[in-house]
């Protein structure tokens, strides 16, 4: 008996709320078979990484610390990916936007001003726009592939950060070590309990998943996009500029970059060093695909990536697991999130004998 | 609605956090429990480099102490934002000594270790101490000195090349020992330094040692994680020099000796220290004398009577009798850093960001 | 006498239709046997099925008293089966012989395989250099290399898709001069159509599909193509209500001087083009395609805008430089000859694809946000005025058959209630009985006042509902034809280009029709 891949008529109802749970199981029974194999127990490692890293207020707490610019930088890259607009330079915007903000931070004349974090804020979405708004620029006038200019100027962006914190920016305290003096406390994100780390620019978040969905469903702006992306033939014959879907798309993706960079530096890190992003610029776009491009899924997709980080160190530190075991496994779940994802526009058929 | 939820939360937080606090003096507390060890690593544990001689100083514990001590390893964190909850967890998980091994771990250290008053803290090439934050660091530069001589001893072009990860202290003052002790031998030697702004980047690396090659360097040394540079001069037959680990396996036979780390002395005195109750921070800074820098076998084609010039310059510069950064020490630019009779104090040589005269490159 | 081509209870589905529902049917040697239905009826696969390219899922199919199994496009070729398909697949960057090399199965040298070439077209009367390049040939020029790539390889069973869709009047007369020649000669021609008159001067039988299902074989010669239509509908057909035109004083569309180079390399330039449209006329634009239509429809709608504004006057307004949304805020509707992916977004559902242009003018956004119940009603209005067979406005644009969706795209653009609807193509690929209710309803629009220009290759439709003919031929614009002054033949003279020599020959032998 034969089957063929065949693309549905419509896309599944059903599959689309399936395709996870799909997903799950078999990443459960696949993950259970390899440590097993490995002789691990599964039930106690799948606990590990499950359930463990979020049955106490601190793992909580990581976790949305963790999952915050995850959700942050992937609600805006969906903007433009809807449009077919590929920015995947979101971790250069979030070293321009972290730079920024932390110059701000550092060089605001009055260190104990409220309007500080705020500046700080203003300027990450700025910075972050403005390195954004290189690729469109390029895109809309001369039609350089967005995909190579994005990914460019995160080179660029990382050797300015390393050129900054290695000499001009440099804490003359430091034993000339390449980072900058730490931030004053006005320019910091006030935690909500100093026993944890999670700080109120979770909010910052929130409100960016609520436009980002008025944005996408309900605007206009958001429809036009969305038909660019589908359908570039009908977007010209509706009269929707083409350049407008790629400001829009590139900008989005920028400041949220940009904005979720300032978060870092003025959260987590409270400096810059050569390196500051744990590559959630890139995480972002699994993030932004997981979630279907889709502002609640992508909080569910941000969600997933940081248990899945968090897990992995948790059974390294319960069950002894290396690494990069974890890495397998986290590679299995997304393989098989996306993997179902297409069977809610295609499915098998079976083709008869004689064929 | 949202602010009481909110005031909720910071109530429960609130009291989470004061029972996480009392768990980890709890744990403390119990003697006959097994000493509760974590380790964070900040690559793989691979064959060679940075980790694996971290490795060796667990293993030098987990010899000592036996059933006595339960060692929690984590692996692979170098940012920031993930090792502060890697300490943080460590530490709200028991453990009374926590080792980080990286500069990165550095700021995350000193944000955890004032909440957990009553744990160990240990941070290798650490700059900040704390009231239970010590910190220990080796004197790579006695290495790289005679590592630097060996090398103009066989050195023909009389131009060493060098490859660092970072322009940081602790890579430009080993460096700079590096042609000093060249430059002890050889007067006029020379050294080009190419810095990569990674550790472990293979391929930019090869690139880098291909360059020093074709500059006409004929002994190379490379200060990042990887047996690139050694592996890269053996095949150009150039002689090399390694670093962390003995790489004389990966030099085609040219490795002329590789400055090793082995940390075992520090890891073991910390846990002593917290076993028997005396444990307080430190910033220990040891070199050859103390065996945490440690010459690798010599190469073969080396002559003997250059084999025992060498050793007597290992115990002279462990002794103290030589010291590598004594006067008079010039700048690039030939200004007289240090005077002659007078030596780089300790301060300046933890902070060095200024290549000796004879060094050919950038900083950065 | 055994049938060159005998199928036998053909079935085939798809998903969520029945394609080919137990279709009987046998062509003897040496007829013109056609295959006649409305478009979704079933034709294109059952070519598909006959040559391989799709398997029934049950059924027999016999050639010349042998069952064939394991069907592919290889294996019918071997048994003397080939197939001109309705869109070519042709290289254009190399020459006609090269391209016919590429598909000659037995080693061959270039020169031997054009001396071929030049000898089978000439001898039946259609004659190609096989030395110049693809791009340079015209569609019909370019139907001939697929049909000489067949008739080298001497088909005993020749299949036709829709040929004459491509091609002038005076082209098509000759089309079947060879045809006939061919079926003289031995050669079996299955010829799938929806053209009544075509299939009665040309077929020896018919067999009428309808919904996937035979519901009549004929002798076309000896049936009404009353008789026929409504095999192919099932229904009585519609009548066209044409009341004469009333046209407004002042021209709605102005085009003065329009000259254009080619969008790109397969556009066409357009050369002084010059003509207006009033309110409460049809004006419709005649031509064999690739003509320059596409060059010249994007630049009235917008998608191509033309530095000088004052080449197009929308309602007396200079629109050369607007957008399409721009013109579309002049009072500007246009339904463009691809529905999918153009005139409508595939995965979108109707009432997002009703936003797409009636986003102002219908009034489905408001403070930049759309109004979502306002879409749904709007286009669930459009569904039940013009009877789109849809689940409602939920449907994505992609389910919908191709006659329903142009049915949903045309309502859309009247329900606008458009001062200047520019219409191309209406009725392709779109049944008989949705052709006419379309029609009508461009006609009743008109006859509300609007000013219309449909763009058509089908001249029946252009007489049909039109009051004025323009012909375009090489990017050039002929002065106004009144059209009841006017006829096929001038017409069709005018879309050949009367001044070149090459097609001057076909002219003679124009069948008139009216």
């Amino acid at each position: 008996m034969l089957y063929r891949i065949e693309q549905r008529p419509e896309p599944s109802a059903s599959m689309r709320i399936a395709a996870p749970i799909i997903a799950t199981a078999l990443t459960i029974a696949v993950g259970s078979a390899m440590f097993a194999g490995l002789g691990y127990d599964p039930v106690s490692t799948l606990q590990a990484f499950f359930i463990t890293p979020i049955s106490s207020l601190n793992g909580l707490s990581e976790l949305l610390l963790k999952a915050s610019p995850l959700i942050l930088i992937a609600c805006g890259l969906a903007v433009g990916f809807r449009a077919n607009v590929w920015n995947i330079g979101a971790e250069g915007q979030l070293i321009i936007g972290a730079i920024a903000a932390c110059g701000v931070g550092l060089f605001y004349p009055n260190p104990e001003s409220p309007i500080l974090l705020p500046l700080m804020f203003v300027a990450g979405a700025a910075a972050g726009m403005a390195w954004a708004a290189i690729p469109a620029f390029l895109r809309a006038r001369l039609n350089t592939n967005e995909i190579l200019v994005t990914l460019m100027m995160t080179y660029i962006a990382t050797l300015f950060l390393s050129w900054l914190v290695h000499g001009p920016w440099r804490d003359p305290a430091g034993f000339n070590y390449p980072q900058t003096a730490l931030l004053p406390a006005a320019a910091m994100f006030e935690p909500f309990d100093y026993a944890y780390r999670v700080n109120s620019s979770v909010f910052i978040t929130v409100v960016a998943v609520v436009l980002m969905w008025l944005f996408t469903d309900r605007s206009f702006l958001g429809y036009k996009m969305k038909v660019s992306g589908a359908a570039p033939h009908a977007a010209r014959y509706a009269g929707f500029r083409e350049s407008s879907a790629v400001w829009t798309g590139l900008l989005a993706g920028g400041a949220a970059a940009g904005i979720a960079g300032m978060a870092e530096v003025a959260g987590p890190l409270g400096q810059l060093s050569p390196q500051i992003s744990p590559g959630y610029g890139f995480a972002a776009i699994i993030v932004a695909f997981i979630g279907r491009l889709n502002a609640f899924g992508i909080v569910l997709g941000g969600l997933l990536m940081s248990l899945l980080f968090l897990g992995g160190e948790t059974v390294q530190m319960n069950l002894g697991l290396s690494s990069s075991l974890t890495r397998i496994f986290q590679g299995i779940l997304l393989f098989f999130l996306l993997a179902t994802d297409f069977f809610i526009f295609y499915r098998f058929r079976r083709v008869p004998e004689h064929a | 609605m949202l602010n009481l939820s909110r005031r909720k939360f910071l109530q429960y937080t609130g009291a989470a956090g004061a029972a996480l606090t009392t768990g980890g003096i709890s744990g403390a507390a119990r003697a006959q429990d097994p000493l509760k060890i974590g380790v964070v690593y900040v690559s793989p544990v691979a064959e060679i480099g940075w980790t694996k001689q971290h490795s060796l100083g667990v293993e030098a514990i987990k010899q000592e102490f036996g059933d006595k001590a339960a060692i929690t390893v984590i692996d692979n964190i170098f940012m920031p934002q993930d090792a502060e909850r890697v300490f943080r967890e460590l530490a709200a998980s028991g453990n009374q000594l926590i080792f980080g091994t990286s500069f990165s771990h550095g700021t995350p250290m000193q944000k955890v270790a004032p909440r957990f008053p009553k744990t160990a803290f240990e941070h290798c090439s650490g700059i900040v101490h704390l009231a239970n934050l010590g910190t220990f660091e080796a004197k790579y530069y006695e290495g790289s000195y005679v590592a630097g001589a060996s090398g103009a001893h066989m050195s023909k072009s009389n131009k060493i090349g060098f490859i660092g990860g970072f322009p940081i202290p602790d890579i430009v003052g080993p460096a700079n020992a590096l042609l000093l002790g060249a430059q002890s031998v050889k007067p006029d030697i020379t050294c080009n330094a190419i810095f990569l702004n990674s550790w472990f980047d293979p391929g930019k690396e090869k690139e880098a040692a291909n360059t020093l090659l074709s500059q006409g360097c004929d002994v190379i040394c490379s200060m990042t994680d990887t047996a690139t540079g050694v592996q890269v001069a053996g095949e150009g037959g150039a002689w090399s020099i390694g670093y962390a680990s003995d790489m004389a396996k990966f030099g085609s036979g040219k490795q002329l000796t590789a400055f090793t780390l082995d940390w075992s002395a520090d890891y073991l005195r910390a846990a002593k220290g917290v076993a028997e109750g005396n444990w307080k921070p430190e910033a220990r800074w040891d070199g050859l004398a103390a065996g945490i820098v440690k010459m690798a076998p010599y190469n073969e084609g080396i002559p003997a009577d250059v084999v025992a010039k060498l050793k007597q310059l290992e115990t002279d510069v462990g002794s103290g009798k030589v010291h590598p950064y004594a006067g008079e020490l010039k700048d690039q630019d030939g200004n007289v850093k240090v005077a002659a009779g007078s030596v780089l104090e300790d301060k300046d040589i933890r902070s060095m960001n200024w290549f000796v005269k004879g060094m050919i490159g950038k900083l950065g | 006498m055994i049938p060159r081509l005998e199928l036998r209870n053909i079935t085939k589905s798809y998903p969520g239709i029945v394609a080919n529902d137990d279709i009987s049917m046998s062509i003897m040697p040496g007829k013109i046997h056609a295959v006649l239905g409305e478009n979704g009826a079933g034709k294109s696969t059952l070519m598909k099925i006959i040559y391989g390219v799709a398997q029934a899922d049950s059924g027999e199919i016999w050639c010349d008293g042998k069952r064939i199994e394991a069907h592919n496009p290889a294996s019918s070729r071997a048994l003397g089966i080939e197939m001109v398909y309705q869109h070519f697949a042709l290289f254009e960057s190399v020459t006609v012989v090269e391209n016919i090399a590429l598909s000659v199965s037995s080693t061959f040298d270039l020169k031997t395989l054009a001396r071929q070439i030049t000898h089978l077209s000439n001898r039946y009367g259609m004659p190609i250099d096989p030395h110049r390049r693809v791009l340079d040939l015209s569609v019909g020029e370019r139907q001939r290399v697929e049909i000489v790539r067949c008739l080298l390889q001497a088909p005993k069973l020749l299949i036709l898709d829709e040929p004459t869709s491509v091609l002038a009047p005076q082209a098509v007369g000759k089309l079947f001069e060879t045809l006939r020649q061919l079926a003289a000669e031995g050669c079996s021609i299955v010829y799938i159509s929806h053209k009544l008159d075509e299939v009665q001067e040309l077929c020896d039988s018919a067999t009428v599909l309808r919904n996937g299902k035979v519901t009549g074989s004929a002798k076309p010669k000896e049936t009404t193509s009353l008789e026929l239509a409504r095999m192919m509908v099932g229904s009585k057909l519609p009548e066209m209500r044409v009341v004469p035109s009333v046209p407004s004083a002042r021209p709605v569309l102005e085009v003065r001087g329009l000259t254009s180079p080619a969008r790109d390399k397969y556009g066409v330039a357009l050369k002084n083009v010059s003509f207006e449209v009033h309110g409460g006329e049809i004006v419709g634009l005649a031509g064999v395609s690739g003509n320059g239509q596409a060059d010249l429809i994007a630049l009235l709608s917008g998608e191509r805008r033309h530095a000088d504004a004052s080449v197009v006057r929308i309602d007396g307004k200079a629109a050369g430089h607007l957008n399409a949304s721009e013109r579309r805020g002049l009072g500007m509707a246009f339904v463009p000859e691809e529905r999918l992916g153009r005139g409508a977004v595939p995965p979108h559902t109707l009432w997002e694809n009703a936003v797409l242009t009636a986003n102002r003018r219908g009034g489905l956004v408001r403070h930049g946000m759309v109004d979502r119940g306002k879409a749904a009603g709007f286009a669930r209005d459009i569904i039940e005025r013009f009877k789109v067979k849809a689940n409602g406005p939920s449907s994505s644009a992609q389910s919908l058959s191709g006659g329903n969706l142009q049915k949903f795209i045309v309502g859309r653009e009247i329900a606008l209630k458009p001062k200047l609807f520019l219409v191309s193509q209406p009725t392709w690929g779109v049944d008989v009985g949705a052709a006419a209710f379309i029609r009508q309803n461009i006609l009743d629009l008109s006859r509300a006042g609007s000013a219309v220009l449909v763009v058509s290759e089908e001249l029946d439709e252009l007489f049909e509902i039109c009051d004025r003919l323009l012909v375009i031929c090489q990017g050039q614009v002929s002065p106004p034809l009144i059209r009841t002054k006017t006829n096929r033949e001038e017409v069709g003279l005018l879309m050949t280009g009367a001044d070149r020599g090459n097609d001057i020959e076909e002219r003679s032998e124009v069948a008139v029709q009216n």
